[in-house]
């Protein structure tokens, strides 16, 4: 079993993988940068390190200097969370040569899914429908029109080492795809070194869902079910729940399978997610491969709220050589969950990033509600990071209540001192498009969008407490009586009128 | 306590907020009272009678961040009769960046004709693409950036002429 364990990773996440840790009674150590010091995953692992300056190039995506924290910490193991290097072969290969545990998959299985091409492939071999498209062997600009030719319209130009929407191009008719070629592909030259292209069908209103695999050493693979996240902005994931609505018992039987066969397929070992899309409605949605994430990812503690698991400690206990805790029999998905990602980000002037100080952070504390966050009350925000500042579950009996309770869970989670896209949040929850289920990828970059804009309720509370503040304060400097409309409430006075 | 009068404003709206002596407060003159009980640093409750709610507040006297039920409100108040004071609104400057940011791509050059909303550079932050566009129809007087560079907040990056 692991006995020591290095973070390679900050914020929520590393305070998700330090509290696995405690339970299975594993030491932690974490890693800082400049900006970090102080930070809540700095102080609650056993043991610090400082990694570097702020840019994360030199501290949290330095792989020599996380090799050198490791030996100095004596770890054992690296968890690397999401994001940074998390897919990055390297630090893999990195930890393997340096006779240290990497918490995720073999370097090769990481380096292969990393390619979308080599994805596609491998995919296909496996026999998983992969969206109808073409890898051009012929990379120049007329082989790849040609290609691109031969599909319906619209259709996508992407890069072999996509990700995030970057080197990628919607074309709807063959008088733009010139344009798109060079301009994906200069994009893809410049974001990932390498402007391999390939072309493939658009889908028509396509859904997000995902299924979650977890393979361990001993042969066992199992699958724990789906997570819907066609909620997002920009390719990025806003909203993410389970079940899916667009699932039928059948089509979750197969998308289950087709993911175990993928992982069984390519060797894969730990946490990874199959992510499909789906395509039509009713009886005959389909589903094609996209991408597999080499990973844990951001939204697993959605599944984890289904199926009553706990996949970072998984994780820990297979990386050791432990079996899985659970076979596929003994793995089920009750009641619904949802997650919000609280983003430190303003809605109303194009969701730019919010850097500073938390000024006011209270989190909410109900039943069925979870808060998994890498801020407290006073942190400063960076701009050198992810805006991500947490993440909040809602689970519940059904899909209704699982909205309702994560809304009413935002609607008792005040930030103040930057913006946040928590009332954003909101109206998503209550929009009834989102209530009805179902809604496609492109549902906040088209109808949705409106969201940031409508009207808020008159801030007549807020008006009355403002006032009151203020005349205290005034009372106060003035060196009047104390203040006597913001008394803390007497119980005595209150229980007087209730009946017992 | 004295009794007081305030004009608390919310973007284009403003509200007559009394606070009488016996610590009612009356919102719009409408007559109906509400009250207030501190529960906490920031944090109060606020009801009407007809609802409540809880209420957190944060913030110097010019501008308060107020909190109730999901919705954040930037209120400023004033004391009734005081003169308004000049606005300590940030005049932002449209054509820079509005935080620490990389430079990832310069989209105009000198002497080039841009429409108003047409992006002008594109920034990075936080891993976010943050376009600055042309605040109006003009001619690019000068680029004050290049590619790669990180620039900091307020400096003018494009000069239209």
């Amino acid at each position: 079993m692991i006995k020591r364990l290095l973070v390679a990773n900050r914020g929520e996440i590393a305070l998700r993988i330090i509290r696995a840790c405690r339970e299975l009674e594993i030491e932690t150590a974490a890693v800082y940068s400049d900006a970090d010091r102080g930070a809540p995953h700095a102080l609650a692992a056993d043991r610090a390190f400082h990694i570097g300056p702020a840019e994360a190039s030199e501290s949290y995506l330095s792989i020599p200097r996380l090799i050198e924290v490791a030996r100095e910490a004596a770890v054992d193991a690296v968890h690397p969370g999401y994001g940074f290097l998390a897919e990055n072969p390297a630090l893999a290969a990195a930890c393997d040569e340096a006779g240290l545990i990497f918490v995720g998959p073999p370097v090769d299985v990481i380096a292969r899914m990393g390619s979308k091409i080599e994805a596609r492939r491998a995919m296909q071999a496996a026999g998983l429908p992969v969206v109808p498209g073409e890898v051009p062997a012929d990379q120049s600009e007329p082989a790849i029109r040609r290609a691109a030719m031969r599909l319906p319209f619209p259709v996508l130009i992407k890069a072999a080492l996509g990700g995030g929407g970057k080197g990628m191009r919607v074309v709807r008719e063959p008088a733009e795809l010139d344009d798109a070629i060079e301009g994906a592909r200069r994009e893809a030259a410049s974001a990932f070194g390498d402007g391999t292209l390939y072309v493939e069908r658009a889908l028509e209103h396509p859904r997000h869902v995902e299924i979650q695999v977890f393979a361990d050493h001993h042969g066992r693979i199992v699958h724990l079910f789906e997570r819907d996240c066609s909620v997002q902005r920009r390719h990025q994931k806003i909203i993410e729940e389970s079940p899916s609505p667009s699932l039928t018992p059948e089509l979750r039987d197969q998308m289950g399978a087709a993911a175990v066969a993928a992982a069984r397929s390519i060797g894969y070992r730990n946490a990874g997610t199959v992510e499909f899309l789906l395509e039509g409605n009713g009886e005959g949605p389909r589903f094609y491969f996209l991408e597999m994430n080499t990973r844990l990812q951001v939204e697993h503690p959605v599944t984890e709220a289904v199926t009553g698991v706990d996949l970072v400690r998984a994780q820990l206990l297979v990386a050791s050589g432990e079996p899985l805790p659970w076979d596929q029999p003994a793995l089920l998905q009750r009641g619904h969950a949802i997650e919000c990602r609280i983003y430190a980000e303003d809605p109303s002037q194009h969701f730019l990033p919010q850097a500073g100080r938390l000024l006011l952070y209270r989190e909410p504390s109900m039943p069925g509600v979870r808060i998994d966050s890498g801020v407290v009350e006073g942190s400063e925000v960076s701009v050198f990071y992810d805006p991500l500042l947490a993440k909040l579950i809602a689970c519940a009996e059904t899909r209704d209540a699982s909205i309702a309770r994560a809304a009413a869970a935002l609607r008792a989670f005040p930030i103040l001192g930057i913006r946040t896209n928590v009332c954003f949040l909101i109206r998503i929850l209550e929009h009834a498009r989102f209530r009805a289920g179902g809604v496609s990828t492109d549902f906040l970059d088209t109808g949705g969008h409106p969201l940031c804009h409508v009207a808020i309720a008159e801030p007549l509370p807020a008006a009355a407490l403002a006032a009151a503040v203020v005349h205290e304060e005034t009372a106060a400097t003035a060196g009047s009586l104390p203040a006597t409309p913001l008394r803390p409430a007497d119980p005595w006075e209150t229980l007087r009128s209730w009946r017992h | 306590m004295k009794p007081g009068r305030f004009l608390v404003r919310s973007g284009e709206d403003s509200y007559p907020v009394e606070v009488a002596g016996d610590g009612h407060i009356i919102v719009n003159d409408s007559g109906e009272a509400w009250q207030i009980a501190r529960t906490g640093p920031g944090r109060y409750h606020v009801s009407n009678g007809a609802g409540s709610w809880e209420v957190f507040v944060q913030g110097a006297a010019g501008a308060r961040q107020v909190f109730v039920n999901g919705e954040v409100y930037e209120l400023e108040v004033l004391a009734e009769g005081a003169t308004r004071k000049a606005a300590p609104i940030r005049h932002l400057e449209p054509m820079a960046a509005p935080m620490p940011a990389t430079v990832a791509r310069v989209l105009v050059v000198s002497g080039q004709d841009v429409r108003r909303g047409e992006p002008l550079v594109k920034l990075e932050a936080m891993k976010m693409e943050l376009p600055i566009r042309a605040p109006r129809d003009g001619r690019v007087r000068a680029v004050h950036c290049r590619e790669g560079e990180i620039v900091q907040p307020g400096v003018r990056l494009v000069e239209l002429e």
